[in-house]
């Protein structure tokens, strides 16, 4: 039987790291595809769905903004209620089998709730310091996909590929990450296949989360709890 | 224990989107409202939105008390004919939604809110608040107060961002304005029929601020 509402990724990392951009290339490569919808959290307003919208990578009503009154980590991790609605909003127009939840750029600490993100990927970039594995936070140690962006920038801002690699290796203990570099490749190939192979395994029942039950060292595998959420309110906007 | 769904309704944890609302004061902030000037806002506030509000809250915990949904349904149509203004009308829509989205989870056995959020196209926050009070056994008292102290404490809370201004100071804020909350909670109460007494209007420049505010560039909350 197939899943009774889309798939939800959410797609966190701190200011500038390239979240919105990957999320463009990810509707490019992934939208002719699936049926996707974009949630964006925003620190003033509607900034990163004006963005989308510019960009032309969805259609304007499967781009919905949540205005986050500059706490975007509370709208994606402790009050997620709007997030929640928007989806719904977005289920209501269209049946769709991916949304992609972006956080608002915050730091280190932001991570969704596993009652809004199925599975969740933590974008960092190189300018932001080769140390930033090293300092780990739950969005470098528990994502399921850790995206280390702007690879191409290593040489000229002081930054060793080889230091981010072991310590995101020691860090994640097994969980995968990945380089990047949209500027050489602006389709986000490794990406897109990782969210189309998350998408294929929810479809087929068989989706697990290793990152978001607060388990440190992700031994003990949740599946994700898509059903008890669609159960637990018994009500017809629900249906996701 | 009533007591405990007063303190949890009070409770800024409460996940219901507040955060994401100042109560008009990003709008008046930007017009030349100053630190000095916020118990005089709050205050005016208090007594020009959040009164006739309150009144409707009142109206839908008594009727969710009968329980009677029909009547509920009546009042949803009431609060949104006194919201003309569209930014304020989305914003009751979506925060009275996100209280019952939450409340359904924490009082999953209090039927009435499901029932209300089940048949309710409109939601607005009064509405829902009144339904969830009433539901959790809040007497009309504890839920005015409980409305009010929201009202307050989302300025309060909101001034802290937008202002110069210590969280200290915020709360003390809220303590000056104790006489106010306490006088309109014991008026509104003191109302035998809330629904045949809701205000007709509310407050026009408040209204007429959330229009300017909706297309502000730059604002860091939704109303």
């Amino acid at each position: 039987m197939p899943p009774e509402r889309a798939l939800r990724i959410g797609i966190g990392g701190p200011v500038g790291s390239g979240k919105s951009t990957l999320v463009a290339a990810l509707c490019r490569a992934l939208r002719e595809e699936l049926r996707i919808a974009v949630v964006t959290n925003d620190i003033y307003t509607s900034e990163d769905a004006a963005f989308l919208r510019r960009e032309g990578v969805l259609p304007e009503g499967r781009i919905a903004a949540v205005e986050t009154g500059c706490c975007p980590h509370t709208a994606i991790r402790d009050d997620i209620t709007a997030n929640l609605e928007a989806v719904a909003e977005l289920e209501r127009e269209d049946e769709l089998e991916l949304i992609l939840v972006e956080s608002g750029g915050d730091n280190l600490t932001a991570i969704f709730s596993p009652a809004l993100a199925d599975v969740q990927m933590f974008v960092i970039d190189v300018a932001g310091g080769d140390d930033i594995p090293r300092k780990g936070g739950p969005g470098i140690t528990r994502s399921d996909l850790l995206v280390i962006n702007k690879e191409d920038l290593a040489p000229y801002v002081g930054c060793s590929l080889e230091r981010m690699r072991n310590d995101a290796t020691e860090r994640r203990a097994g969980r995968p990450f990945q380089f990047l570099s949209l500027a050489d490749d602006p389709t986000a190939a490794p990406i897109a296949d990782w969210v189309r192979a998350q998408v294929g395994l929810y479809q087929a029942g068989q989706l697990q989360t290793a990152g978001t039950s607060g388990d440190e060292h992700g031994h003990t595998h949740q599946h994700a709890h898509v059903d008890d959420q669609a159960h637990s309110h018994g009500h017809e906007r629900d249906d996701f | 224990m009533a007591k405990l769904s007063l303190l949890l309704l009070s409770d800024g944890r409460f996940p219901a989107g507040g955060y994401a609302h100042s109560g008009g004061l990003e709008s008046a902030v930007a017009d030349g409202l100053q630190v000095a000037d916020l118990p005089r806002f709050l205050v005016e506030r208090l007594a020009a939105v959040a009164r006739p509000e309150c009144v409707l809250m009142l109206a839908a915990a008594r009727a969710a008390r009968v329980p009677d949904l029909d009547a509920l349904l009546c009042l949803d149509a009431e609060a949104e004919a006194r919201t003309p203004s569209p930014p304020l009308r989305t914003a009751s829509r979506r925060l009275g939604a996100q209280l019952l989205r939450s409340a359904c989870t924490v009082w999953p056995e209090r039927a009435l809110i499901a029932a209300y959020r089940a048949a309710s196209n409109a939601t607005p926050r009064a509405v829902a608040f009144g339904v969830v009070a009433a539901s959790t056994g809040l007497d009309d008292l504890d839920a005015a107060q409980g409305y009010l102290y929201e009202e307050a404490a989302m300025v309060s809370a909101a001034a802290v961002r937008l202002l110069p201004l210590d969280s200290a100071d915020a709360l003390r804020l809220l303590t000056d304005a104790e006489p106010t909350l306490n006088r309109l909670a014991d008026e509104i109460v003191s109302i035998r029929y809330p629904a045949a007494r809701i205000p007709s209007a509310f407050a026009p420049s408040h209204e007429l601020r959330s229009l300017a505010h909706a297309r502000r560039e730059g604002r860091l909350f939704a109303t």
